[in-house]
């Protein structure tokens, strides 16, 4: 986490409507969403947003709809325009590129993949994955050797000659991936990539992306309303309610500790256990008689089944070879219920 | 006197109006009554029309002065008109007569089939290329074949022309909402003008021996479906697949060429099947002004009462309008299942 971030946005507003410029001030002096759209007629779509997205790791933004989610990954490469703000990719800010600087930074330093797919219904699968190549003035032998070994890579040879529209949901976001990774820019921008698609083809897809993930290290920003999906993805979860980001950081921190009464209703519903690591419960090494040896990156409700439900065990931590510290059931059974907000009471919240 | 009198009176204007104006009689009726020396029995409570004013004011012009003022002001303008719109018209001339002079120069065995060829090309339907053959063997059966070529040789012609013009125009105001609202008014005044109002000034500004005077007059009329369809198409390309254009960094043109000229080609060609359709309508109604073709035999069916002239001519005109739609129809379902395959 020392390194310089891959992207990072500082003090990034946006406010849909004419005059955004103009009642930009009263959002700073702290109008609220709902009182700026009954006195101007604006919305205000992203509010003082402060992220740093570090080069390959998986940052998922997430929240309800309207919370500015997909208004905040469009700013990156600025589909959408800020009303304020710096967005800088490897140092270098995007809102001071010319069109052609701007193109050149769409061609070759990032690639997006699309809730709703948004495939050329008109070209074949190998044509659309090929894409983005073709856009670069790639030799057509090229585009057509890489867009197939994408393809392949994605689980899709065999269909290379089909249009879009033969194709199955899950099929057609595979295209959808394929075609963003044929374009092999270091960011990936996936909105809501996976939401259209039913839980099973979500799940496969989610298991494609991180084994992608683990070969290609690519920094990418994932958009999910889905918080079992976030939690699954996340390296670095940031949480928006209302174009504000609530709580962002690591996803297992802010299982534990959620700062805000609207992140615990978040946090209530999904299963603790599946999600929680031993790392997040694990106490330092002191003890010497241990049931057995657990991995630091099990989750809690293989720890369960291991155990057989005997609350009384305790198990030594290993992250790799080196015990690192012990993990003690009860505990574990305690981390099951959710925490209320740590914050609650200071904040008056 | 006439009936407003009383209010020039009143305004104080008996004055200015006493000043000019001719007291020439307004209608027949006028006439008869000043020769007879009888007052025309005037209405009650007239409509305060230009000639019912002029009536108690002289100084007023009468309608009939607007009319004449509208050909007035066109024949003052037609020297300057004429040399500019001679020069860029006259390829027009040249193409309608170039194609006439061919389809009447290529023998008929060699035309047919090279008719039923290309209606074979675009809609790849056997169906549609027998009833084309047959149709055409049909004309010519009843010694229309000539004359049905030189109808089809017009149509080819401006139509050719209405999509050389009217896709680009219609690109550029799908990119422009200040030019689509400026332009939609046009366009609709174009279909809605009676066709027979086109033909006016085009005869005051060339003359009814040059084939451009119908060519135009077809291409106004019929420009229009291709234009708007044109403009449609493109804006109804789905936002999700433009922006996805965007976001890997398409320049404009090959959004144009490689997304939004592709995604609507099923209506650019709905629109193009339009304007054949309409090219054929105002064809017929051409022949008043010299277009050659089956028109000129249904004028004459009218002009001299020969029923069975006019109605062998009539139908071979719904014949021809029905090839050219199948054939339009198919080549655009075509391109919609070959491209789209939904």
């Amino acid at each position: 986490m020392t390194q310089e971030p891959k992207v990072s946005l500082r003090g990034l507003y946006k406010i849909f409507g004419a005059r955004d410029r103009e009642v930009l001030t009263h959002v700073k002096e702290g109008m609220s969403k709902d009182d700026l759209l009954a006195e101007h007629g604006h919305v205000l779509g992203l509010q003082d947003i402060n992220v740093d997205m570090q080069a390959g790791e998986i940052t998922v933004v997430m929240g309800l709809s309207g919370s500015g989610k997909s208004t905040l990954i469009r700013h990156l490469n600025r589909l959408i325009e800020p009303t304020a703000g710096e967005i800088i990719i490897d140092g270098e800010d995007v809102m001071q590129l010319s069109e052609t600087g701007l193109r050149g930074i769409r061609q070759g330093k990032m690639s997006m993949v699309f809730q709703k797919f948004a495939l050329l219904p008109h070209r074949t699968v190998v044509q659309n994955t090929a894409m983005p190549l073709a856009v670069r003035g790639v030799p057509e032998a090229e585009q057509d050797t890489e867009a197939r070994k994408w393809l392949d890579r994605v689980g899709l040879s065999g269909f290379e000659n089909h249009f879009p529209a033969q194709l199955s949901g899950g099929m057609q976001q595979r295209v959808g991936i394929a075609r963003a990774l044929t374009a092999n820019t270091d960011i990936m921008l996936m909105d809501e990539a996976f939401s259209a698609l039913d839980p099973l083809i979500r799940t496969d897809m989610q298991n494609l992306l991180l084994e992608l993930q683990d070969e290609l290290h690519k920094t990418i920003v994932f958009i999910t309303h889905d918080l079992d999906e976030a939690l699954k993805l996340a390296d670095h979860l940031v949480i928006l309610k209302d174009g504000a980001v609530v709580q962002q950081g690591e996803p297992q921190g802010i299982l534990m500790n959620p700062c805000d009464p609207y992140i615990e209703d978040f946090v209530s519903d999904i299963n603790r256990a599946r999600v929680l690591r031993v790392k997040s419960v694990m106490e330092p090494l002191k003890g010497t008689k241990f049931a057995g040896d657990v991995d630091i990156g099990d989750n809690l409700e293989s720890l369960i089944a291991r155990s057989g439900g005997d609350t009384t065990l305790d198990y030594r931590v290993m992250d790799g070879d080196t015990p690192v510290g012990e993990l003690h059931m009860r505990e574990l059974v305690k981390a099951l219920v959710p925490r209320l907000s740590s914050t609650q009471d200071a904040e008056g919240a | 006197m006439a009936f407003y009198d009383g209010l020039f009176e009143t305004l104080g204007l008996s004055e200015w109006c006493e000043g000019e104006g001719s007291s020439a009689p307004m209608s027949m009726a006028d006439l008869l009554a000043q020769n007879s020396g009888d007052e025309v029995a005037g209405e009650a409570f007239p409509f305060p029309s230009l000639d019912n004013l002029s009536e108690a004011c002289p100084a007023i012009i009468q309608s009939r002065d607007v009319t004449k003022g509208i050909e007035d002001g066109f024949l003052a303008a037609k020297p300057a008109l004429k040399s500019f719109l001679d020069p860029i018209t006259q390829p027009l001339s040249w193409l309608l007569d170039g194609a006439l002079w061919t389809f009447a120069a290529i023998p008929w065995f060699v035309m047919v089939p090279l008719l039923v060829f290309i209606a074979y090309w675009a809609s790849r339907s056997i169906g549609v290329t027998i009833f084309v053959a047959f149709s055409i063997m049909l004309l010519g059966f009843v010694d229309h074949y000539d004359v049905a070529m030189q109808t089809l040789s017009i149509i080819f012609v401006c139509t050719g022309i209405s999509v050389a013009l009217g896709v680009p125009i219609g690109i550029a105001m799908s990119k422009s909402d200040r030019l689509q609202k400026s332009l939609v008014p046009v366009l609709d005044l174009l279909q809605t003008l009676p066709t027979f109002v086109y033909l006016i000034p085009l005869i005051f500004l060339f003359s009814v021996t040059e084939s451009k005077l119908y060519g135009i007059a077809i291409i106004l009329y019929a420009i229009v479906p291709v234009i708007r369809l044109t403009d449609l198409g493109i804006r109804l390309v789905d936002q999700d697949v433009i922006e996805a254009a965007n976001a890997f960094g398409m320049t404009s043109r090959q959004k144009l060429t490689g997304v939004e000229l592709p995604l609507a080609l099923p209506n650019i060609m709905a629109g193009i099947n339009q304007t054949i359709m309409m090219s054929l309508a105002m064809v017929v109604i051409a022949s008043l002004v010299s277009a050659p073709g089956l028109g000129v035999n249904v004028l004459r069916g009218i002009r001299n009462l020969e029923l069975g002239v006019g109605i062998v001519a009539g139908i071979g005109i719904v014949l021809l309008a029905v090839i050219l739609d199948r054939v339009s129809k198919a080549a655009l379902t075509r391109v919609d299942n070959t491209r789209m395959k939904h």
